[in-house]
């Protein structure tokens, strides 16, 4: 009996420790399924960072090359066939050296603020202006590129918006970049609205357009460095700069930059200026 | 009467430069800067030869060479890939897809666009002969 009663407990102790044992293993494994987990999700993250900076190299290049071929194209026809070009012609391409040498100064400009942001380095000049003049001057810059595409240009300010301090440059390249997008991704004879009004202690700035607006899946990604938007038919263009940087000249201002939807179509991006 | 070219391009830089010597020579340049209305121009001018760009708002040059292929009207026209993004899958498929040509716009000096040209379309070039007298 005795005997009997000893075994008993023996098993019984064997089987809470086989029990324990399995346990503790049981939360082993899962610690080290965890572990792996992480270890494949950091692996996935490092893989797309590589596939982005190597998705963007191409697409660099193709940005620098292409103004870079049309200034020595140019240079070229100036040299080999003036006597053959008329004096319109001769104008047409020293402007076009122009152009394309700002956009080249342009894009070094780009990755110069890039760089800068990432390193913390980014600053604003900021000076007392007027937001209203800043956004008419961009409007009507656009205005001969927007009547391209038919496209219709509304611009509608808040007079009681007083100067403040920001810094009107960037605001402009701000401003310059989310229009240019517009226009870009609005089909012929839409209309674009470039407003601001006063909220609370910021100014609001919003550009509207009744292009095809933008997947919510793809809105977190928008404000990414290299991050292209797809226009209605899947082509992805730019180098994927521009909304990244917008992004860090309204926050360097303590201000917000974000995208909705424009009902019934289109989108409407906005971004505030504290107005301290 | 003036052969005519059709140039499908968005970018006004290149579009300048290629069509300034084109016109010098005596083409008839026509533009057209979205790729959407590409098939529709190129059936309605009838160009005796097509610079098509294969990056374009609207669609891809690629496809536009696809769907001229495929259309009776346009079947043989003569179509010329003028673009910067020369990567070998571009240019197989452009050739796959029918292209005549394709130049890579960085190589390409503009004042020798029109022989080129010229060439493709069978045409006698410029050549300067030297006679030597014995």
């Amino acid at each position: 009996m005795e005997q009997t009663t000893l075994l008993n407990i023996l098993v019984i102790l064997e089987s809470v420790l086989l029990l324990v044992i399995s346990v503790i293993l049981f939360s082993k494994t899962r610690n080290l399924t965890k572990l792996k987990k992480y270890e494949e999700e950091i692996i996935k993250i490092k893989a797309k960072k590589e596939a982005t900076m190597g998705d963007f190299l191409p697409i660099l290049v193709h940005e620098l090359r292409s103004p870079i071929s049309v200034i020595r194209g140019a240079a070229d026809l100036l040299m080999k066939e003036a006597n053959g070009l008329s004096a319109d012609q001769i104008h047409t391409l020293l402007n076009q050296i122009k152009s394309s040498s700002n956009t080249l100064l342009d894009l070094v400009g780009n990755i110069l603020d890039v760089s800068k942001m990432e390193s913390g380095r980014f600053e604003i000049n900021k000076s007392f202006n007027n937001i209203g003049t800043v956004l008419k001057e961009e409007c009507s810059y656009f205005e001969p590129l927007a009547k391209i595409k038919n496209l219709t240009i509304n611009c509608s300010i808040d007079e009681n918006i007083m100067n403040f301090s920001f810094d009107a440059e960037r605001v402009k390249q701000v401003l310059s970049n989310l229009i240019s997008n517009a226009i870009k991704f609005s089909p012929d004879g839409g209309i674009i609205t470039v407003e601001s009004k006063k909220v609370d202690s910021y100014c609001q700035v919003s550009v509207s357009d009744v292009g095809v607006g933008i997947k919510d899946v793809e809105k977190p990604l928008l404000f990414q460095k290299f991050y292209q938007a797809s226009n209605q038919n899947g082509i992805k263009r730019g180098t994927g700069l521009g909304l990244f940087i917008s992004k860090g000249i309204i926050e360097a201002h303590g201000g917000k930059i974000w995208v909705e939807n424009n009902s019934p179509k289109g989108s409407r991006f906005i971004f505030t200026l504290p107005m301290n | 009467m003036a052969k005519k070219i059709l140039f499908v391009e968005d970018d006004e830089g290149f579009y300048n430069i290629f069509s300034v010597p084109l016109k010098m020579k005596g083409y008839d340049v026509v533009r057209v800067v979205d790729g959407n209305y590409a098939v529709e121009k190129i059936i309605v001018e009838k160009p005796d030869l097509v610079l098509l760009d294969i990056v374009l708002p609207g669609t891809s040059g690629l496809e536009i060479l696809k769907e001229l292929r495929e259309r009776e009207e346009t079947q043989s026209v003569v179509v010329v890939m003028l673009t910067n993004f020369g990567s070998d899958e571009n240019i197989s498929k452009a050739m796959e897809y029918g292209a005549n040509d394709c130049l890579m716009k960085y190589n390409i000096v503009p004042s020798e666009l029109p022989d080129k040209i010229a060439s493709l379309l069978g045409e006698s070039q410029n050549f300067n002969v030297k006679v030597m007298e014995s």
